[in-house]
């Protein structure tokens, strides 16, 4: 079998072997049970370096002229073929591009900051498993083996984010965050046999043609594709499915920027995005798309605005910045969301690995009011930490202002002005908390307790460097990305530029007077709002719900359920007929007595039955 | 040489079983060298079948009959086809592993034994038999030996509330499994006189031409007789019961291989022989179906004894083989075929797995166990594995066979694959709160001293592992070996 024609190797061709090395990395590790070695973390910066090197051939052959796809039969029965291959398409490139590398920045990354760790091999291990699932779930050309991907990120998440699986909180956090996405998973599997039920095959863009071209009943469509978003929305963290997210934060902190910030939460989008035609076919799913982007932004900023750990200020920003994300696939440009996948992605990750430098540096220390003054102590991470901050506040001219910016335009035309509006807020909100998370930290007093702090190791500030260059630059993209995507230029539309601006400045501004110089105090400004800042720092009481949905309904339904079985099902109706028949048997032997005439009486008695049955014509 | 091949599965561990009774009770090490040596021969065996059987001539092969009783049109026919071999292959794992795992058993060691491969012999008998009269006779002799393995080596189960003693698991179960039977035998001796070919062969009863009337009558019969062993509700109160009390390799074999001569059964004997009963009925066989899905699943989320989360689970994933079956399609009765080797392989490593916890702990409460992984890290890995086949993730093999037989069901039965796959995310929550009580968290003081599985315990469950996870990524040896089976059977479905 020739997989690889090596005159011609075209991108798609090649594009295989970026999960592959991953895979090998994996099966390495694994087998050669690297656990506690060094030696894993080599094998797999190795395999996601060849992913990195594979993603820049693939680009450098990738010449825009639509989707290359490559498939090969995984497994058939009766008339169901089911194959595995790839597609390499605009999206796929770009991912490929993101995902190795952000995996490979934080992998090396690692390997200072989990110097210490028992499991250090193990640690690598499941991440090259993770770069590897995750390149499949871009790569698949057809649906069902984007399934398959998606399943398995959720399955390293679960395994980094119980990394430390000693401590209960980290077994629990592992935990939420699988049953939490699986039950958007539920959604996306109906969605995709739905889907198969028309189409007839998992293959994406036939399933995509086929939509555009009216072959699916309309209901069917518009189910499987909110089905599908429902998957979307636990991946990537949507309002209500995003309790799982903020808990993820228990992993290492690398694992935080990797999975829940550049690269796992982004599935949901980039699911989006890829069947994105199907979402157009099926009006009106776009609104509800925006809209539930639009509150998940505006809610998770309102609740990072009072958090007090640093990796939940950033965990919620995360989701915040999702729902901007969803918000502009709703609004109907998925090049844009795409574009702000991309400079969020630099930016979050360079945001968490800041936070880990300042975890590694103080010795473990994450509640921002407990830190303070540290730029001096920590000069490169101060740095890199506010190029990551103002990015995502959207300060031009770094990446995350053009993102926004972009954002924002496509809302105001694609969207009832009330959605810009709101967008504006949230907007606002990022840049509040970035700039309090920024003051908090690097600024004011050194903490007494805070003396022994110091800047982290060349392995570690080294990522943190080259992150923060390409946030830096990342806006510059914006025009090349467009032409890549073949999307044409929107017109600059000055207004919303400048209330933007604004929302980003004025954000900043406000952060800065209160936190700062405390010109206004932030209690002043928390009792103008009564009893908010308790409900949001209590996330709006949604675990407590969805705590009391399990205690009070699930687990008491389950309790029902086993009683029933045992009580009803077993006790009365299986024992009972035990007992029953014992029973019989036991006053029947009173019957058999022995005695002829018994017998005779009660054979008359049967005769005379069926006879008068007969007669009456019961029979 | 091959047409002595399926004879030889009956005959080797039944000769065995007879030789093992004569040696003295004190020669425990020969009794156990002896026993490994035919299971693994077995299991040679079986994958012998397995690797050699056409698949691009499908039908029945390695077929050999014997005549016996003439006069009645008896014989001792045998010979597999796709999914029989599947079943084969599925037995000689599970009786291999098994017996690895039962190494140390020292409480009457050689009547264990003895049992064990009297039952391993007919379990094989059924598979390979192709006669309706010695099918019901290995059927038997499969359920039979069962009531003393557990009524003797069981162990019981003390609740609050609840006592389960494992006499009494053992004899619900024998009771159970014997109405079942009953059924099963009342429906074989009619489609034998209805049949009017004085023959018990399968085959040629395939070809008789019995009335649509006559097949709606009797269908059910199988399906509720085949049905009970297979774990159906309402009929499943034997199997949690049974499993929690029986000793770990004898859970193993029977949830692993037992439960699935009761599905086999529904297929070799029900579809193939009454098509037309087997189409009337089916919508009723994918609500109980889809009952013992949901109803399993649910019941395991509040269990607190490991085996019952273990057995539940069980009655909730043979619902997907009744569902998959229900579908009467390729792909549905695929995934259902494929599901009973891959439940038969997971639940085997579920129970080999809690064996060796509850050997070094003797608990099996949930609420007790706490942070093993710490000490006991190879059992922590496989079982998390055999966990995560069983919530149908990707990669293992259970995934492969849900999605089919979801596939298969979203065509005629939407609503239904809907609850099914809402059980399969139900079973996320029972397993993942599983893992992290039992292994995940601060180990507590108690265990900080187990021992970690040992040599032959990791080698036989790492054979286990191995098939999750060469089926869940490479299935299609499995499917192109069930859709040679299937085809001849969806075709007399789909011909009337």
């Amino acid at each position: 079998m020739m997989l690889l024609d090596f005159t011609v190797m075209e991108g798609v061709q090649v594009a295989w072997l970026a999960p592959a090395a991953c895979i090998l990395a994996f099966v390495l590790i694994t087998l050669m049970r690297l656990f506690d070695s060094k030696l894993g973390a080599l094998i797999s910066i190795v395999g996601i370096a060849s992913g990195f090197a594979i993603f820049l051939y693939v680009y450098s052959q990738f010449n825009n002229s639509g989707a290359e796809e490559f498939a090969r039969e995984w497994f058939s029965i009766g008339s169901t073929e089911i194959t595995i291959g790839i597609a390499i398409d605009q999206l796929s490139v770009v991912m490929l591009g993101v995902v190795t590398f952000v995996a490979l920045l934080v992998q090396i990354y690692s390997v200072s900051y989990m110097e210490e760790e028992s499991r250090f091999g193990w640690y690598f291990g499941v991440h090259s498993l993770f770069a590897a699932s995750m390149l499949i779930l871009v790569l698949a050309n057809n649906l069902l083996l984007l399934y398959v991907a998606w399943e398995l990120v959720g399955l390293c998440s679960y395994l980094l984010i119980g990394f430390w699986y000693e401590k209960r909180s980290a077994a629990e956090a592992a935990k939420k965050a699988f049953i939490t996405t699986r039950i958007g998973d539920v959604g996306l599997l109906i969605g995709i046999i739905l889907l198969y039920g028309t189409a007839g095959t998992f293959d994406t863009s036939t399933i995509i043609h086929i939509a555009q071209s009216g072959g699916f009943a309309d209901s069917t469509l518009m189910a499987a594709v909110l089905l599908i978003f429902l998957g979307a929305m636990g991946k990537s963290a949507q309002f209500p499915l995003h309790v799982w997210l903020p808990d993820a934060m228990e992993g290492p902190t690398p694992v935080s920027a990797l999975i829940h910030a550049a690269t796992m939460v982004v599935a949901g989008i980039y699911l989006v995005a890829r069947i994105f035609p199907l979402f157009e076919v099926a009006d009106p799913s776009l609104t509800i798309v925006a809209v539930v982007g639009l509150s998940t932004a505006v809610i998770a900023a309102s609740i990072a605005l009072v958090m007090t750990d640093l990796k939940k200020i950033l965990a919620y920003s995360t989701v915040s910045h999702l729902g901007f994300m969803m918000l502009a696939l709703g609004s109907g440009a998925y090049v844009v969301a795409m574009f702000h996948l991309f400079t969020h992605a630099f930016a979050k990750a360079l945001l968490f690995l800041s936070a880990g430098s300042v975890d590694h540096g103080t010795g473990g220390k994450r509640d921002i009011r407990e830190l303070g003054g540290l730029r001096k102590k920590m000069p490169i991470t101060f740095v890199t930490f506010s190029i990551g901050a103002l990015a995502l506040a959207g300060v031009p001219p770094l990446g995350g202002f053009f993102s926004k910016d972009e954002i924002m335009m496509a809302v105001m035309d694609g969207l009832h002005p009330v959605f810009f509006l709101i967008a504006i807020v949230a907007a606002f909100m990022s840049s509040v908390y970035m700039i309090r998370a920024l003051i908090l930290v690097f600024f004011g007093d050194l903490k007494p307790e805070n003396q022994e702090a110091h800047e982290s190791p060349a392995l570690i500030t080294a990522p943190l460097l080259i992150l923060a260059g390409l946030s830096l630059v990342a806006g510059l993209f914006v025009a090349g990305w467009q032409d890549f995507f073949n999307v044409k230029h929107h017109d600059i539309n000055f207004v919303v530029l400048a209330l933007s601006l604004l929302a980003s400045l004025g954000g900043l501004l406000l952060g800065w007077a209160i936190y700062s110089k405390e010109w206004i105090s932030s209690r002043d400004v928390a009792a103008k709002f009564g009893d908010w800042e308790k409900h949001a720092s209590n996330g709006y009481y949604l675990d407590l719900a969805y705590q009391w949905c399990i205690d009070r309904i699930v687990l008491v339904v389950a309790r029902v359920v086993a009683l029933f079985d045992r009580i009803v099902v077993n006790d009365t109706a299986v024992n009972g007929t035990g007992y029953s028949v014992f029973l019989s048997g036991f006053k029947l032997r009173y019957v058999e007595t022995g005695k002829v005439y018994n017998y005779a009486l009660a054979m008359v008695i049967g005769i005379v039955v069926v006879g008068l049955t007969i007669y009456w014509g019961l029979i | 040489m091959d047409n002595y091949l399926l004879i030889s599965l009956i005959l080797v561990p039944a000769l065995a079983a007879i030789v093992v009774a004569f040696v003295p009770r004190e020669k425990i090490s020969e009794i156990r060298i002896l026993s490994g040596i035919v299971a693994f021969a077995l299991f040679v065996m079986s994958v012998y079948a397995f690797i050699n059987y056409d698949k691009d001539v499908g039908g029945y092969q390695f077929t050999k009959d014997f005549a016996w009783l003439d006069a009645l049109g008896i014989q001792l026919s045998m010979g597999i086809d796709g999914i029989s071999t599947t079943m084969v292959l599925l037995t000689g794992i599970v009786s291999f592993t098994a017996v690895l795992i039962s190494w140390n058993i020292e409480h009457r060691a050689k009547d264990f034994f003895v049992l064990f491969l009297l039952l391993v012999s007919g379990v094989y008998g059924v598979f390979v038999s192709l006669d309706l009269f010695f099918f019901f006779f290995f059927y038997e002799l499969a359920v039979l030996p069962m009531y003393l393995l557990i009524g003797v080596w069981g162990s019981s189960s003390d609740f609050v509330t609840f006592i389960r003693n494992k006499e009494y698991a053992a004899l619900k179960l024998m009771l159970y499994l014997v109405a079942g039977s009953i059924l099963v035998w009342v429906a074989l001796l009619a489609v034998y006189v209805e049949g009017d070919m004085n023959s018990f062969s399968l085959l040629k009863l395939q070809d008789a031409e019995l009335s649509e009337d006559f097949q709606r009558l009797y269908f059910p019969m199988f399906m509720v007789g085949f049905g009970v062993l297979a774990g159906l509700w309402p009929f499943h109160t034997w199997s949690p019961d049974g499993h929690v009390s029986a000793p770990t390799s004898v859970s193993m074999l029977h949830a692993g291989v037992l439960m699935k001569l009761g599905a086999y059964g529904i297929i070799r004997i029900g579809v193939d022989l009454l098509p037309q009963g087997a189409e009337y009925w089916m919508p009723l066989l994918m609500i109980l179906g889809t009952i013992n899905v949901v109803y399993g699943a649910v019941s395991a989320l509040s269990q607190t004894d490991l085996k019952y989360v273990i057995g539940y689970s069980s009655v909730s994933h043979m619902g997907y083989v009744f569902m998959g079956l229900a579908t009467l399609n390729a792909t549905g009765m695929g995934g259902a075929v494929l599901q009973m080797f891959s439940h038969g392989i997971m639940t085997a490593l579920f129970f080999a797995l809690v064996g060796v916890i509850y050997d070094r702990s003797h608990v099996r409460d949930i609420g007790i166990l706490e942070g093993l992984s710490k000490r006991m890290g190879w059992t922590a890995s496989f079982f998390a594995i055999a966990g995560l086949a069983s919530l149908g993730l990707p990669g293992l093999s259970g995934f492969v066979a849900e999605v089919l037989v979801f596939i298969g069901t979203f065509k005629d039965y939407p609503i239904f694959g809907v609850l099914g796959i809402i059980g399969a995310a139900i079973t996320a929550v029972y397993i993942l709160r599983l893992l992290g009580k039992v292994f995940f968290g601060p180990i507590s003081e108690d265990w900080k001293t187990l021992p970690d599985a040992n040599n032959v315990e990791k080698f036989s469950a790492g054979i286990l592992v191995l098939f999750l996870l060469v089926v869940g990524l490479y299935p299609k040896p499995w499917m192109d070996l069930i859709n040679t089976g299937l085809s001849p059977l969806i075709e007399r479905v789909a011909g009337l």
